[in-house]
């Protein structure tokens, strides 16, 4: 008893490889007390993300600063004076270096829509496919439902890109696949769009992740989709 | 610090108030800077597993009855399971009420789990126990989530025979 409590809740939580999700959910055909009590789960944690408060840090703590020492001023000085030159050495580095990621992410895109090897996990629940993600991945990337606004999430695949694995969701719209290639990454950049070999690109990094959106979709809807992302975030 | 907001919901939950989790995330923010040269590369568990510590310490300090064991202490309840809750239908304060009436083990992985959707192998890391036990607790949290929501969400039958 107990310990089908705890199946079903880690089936809910896609914590049940692929063997026993298939054969849990086999016994939810059979059993449709379980089914009903899988949908009253579902709906309590739906109702507590949506519901609960979620408390966020009062500004004060992120003034919060790294203990400073005695030459702590000292210091500064000369670390402003390396920052300025390391900011304008990677500025310059970074304009170098997006070219060949732009590239990168559209070839990842071709290979696999010409391979058919678009979707690792299919799913269109948030919580189905950002677990399995985070199980295969040194992170957790935030994975945003958008349905509502038109653009169904399909699944996900992994991937390599900028020299480190990466997670790809494949959102559809219409015909056209939506690939959103993300890996952690410091630093926070305002959309920047591009054209790449007839597809479009779209590329922006917060919280902590870096976005590269690559479709054969349109301009417009393929820059409201990264707004609605980057505002998501 | 990216996962800032992660660590204060995290403390306030564990806490229950605005006060002692801005103390508590200071804290738990100053220790972790002596291990990380600032937080923007620190992973989201690794910070969280500091603040939950900060937090159990505190609280063992202030309020040492909030931690007995849960572990193992089960009444077995066959109670069948809560029929009448409509979820989507519950009212915010109300289950905001009953998560905070949770006893802190169980709130912490339901808070870890819902609220930063995090797995069970980084919950396990972060409140120092097995993922099996993770596992149950989560689900224990759930159905006395459930079956508080359910009775405080009917309680004119109730109220009639007082």
């Amino acid at each position: 008893m107990k310990a089908e409590e705890n199946r079903l809740h880690a089936y809910l939580d896609g914590e049940l490889d692929a063997a026993a999700s298939l054969e849990f959910e086999a016994q939810m055909a059979e059993n449709p007390a379980l089914r009903a009590a899988c949908e009253r789960q579902r709906e309590l944690s739906a109702a507590i993300r949506g519901k609960a408060d979620y408390h966020p840090a009062p500004i004060r703590l992120y003034r919060v600063e790294q203990p400073a020492s005695k030459s702590f001023k000292f210091i500064s000085a000369f670390a402003l004076v390396a920052l300025v030159a390391f900011g304008l050495g990677t500025l310059l580095t970074f304009r170098a270096a997006e070219d060949p990621l732009a590239r990168e992410v559209v070839a990842s895109h071709v290979r696999a829509t010409l391979g058919g090897r678009l979707i690792d996990v299919a799913s269109s629940d948030q919580h189905t496919v950002k677990p399995w993600l985070s199980a295969r991945l040194p992170f957790s990337p935030p994975v945003t439902d958008l349905s509502q606004d038109g653009f169904e999430l399909a699944g996900a695949r992994l991937d390599y890109a900028a020299g480190q694995p990466v997670a790809v969701l494949v959102y559809k719209r219409r015909q056209h696949v939506v690939d959103v290639f993300v890996w952690p990454a410091a630093g926070e950049s305002e959309i920047s769009a591009s054209a790449r070999d007839g597809f479009n690109v779209a590329r922006f990094a917060r919280g902590g992740m870096r976005y590269w959106v690559v479709s054969d979709l349109n301009r417009n809807e393929l820059d409201d989709f990264a707004r609605l992302l980057a505002a998501r975030r | 610090m990216p996962h800032l907001d992660a660590a204060f919901n995290l403390a306030r939950w564990l806490t229950r108030n605005d006060h002692d989790a801005e103390d508590v995330v200071q804290e738990a923010l100053l220790r972790a800077y002596r291990f990380f040269d600032g937080l923007r590369g620190a992973p989201r568990p690794w910070l969280l597993a500091i603040v939950r510590n900060a937090c159990f310490s505190w609280l063992q300090a202030n309020r040492p009855a909030e931690l007995h064991a849960v572990d193992g202490m089960e009444q077995e309840s066959d109670a069948p399971g809560p029929e009448a809750l409509a979820a989507r239908d519950v009212d915010r304060r109300r289950l905001n009420e009953a998560i905070a009436a949770l006893p802190v083990q169980f709130r912490e992985v339901l808070v870890l789990r819902e609220l930063e959707d995090l797995t069970y192998k980084d919950i396990a890391r972060i409140a120092e126990i097995p993922i099996g036990t993770v596992m149950s607790r989560l689900s224990r949290a759930r159905r006395q989530l459930a079956e508080a929501l359910r009775i405080i969400a009917a309680p004119p039958r109730l109220r009639v025979h007082k």
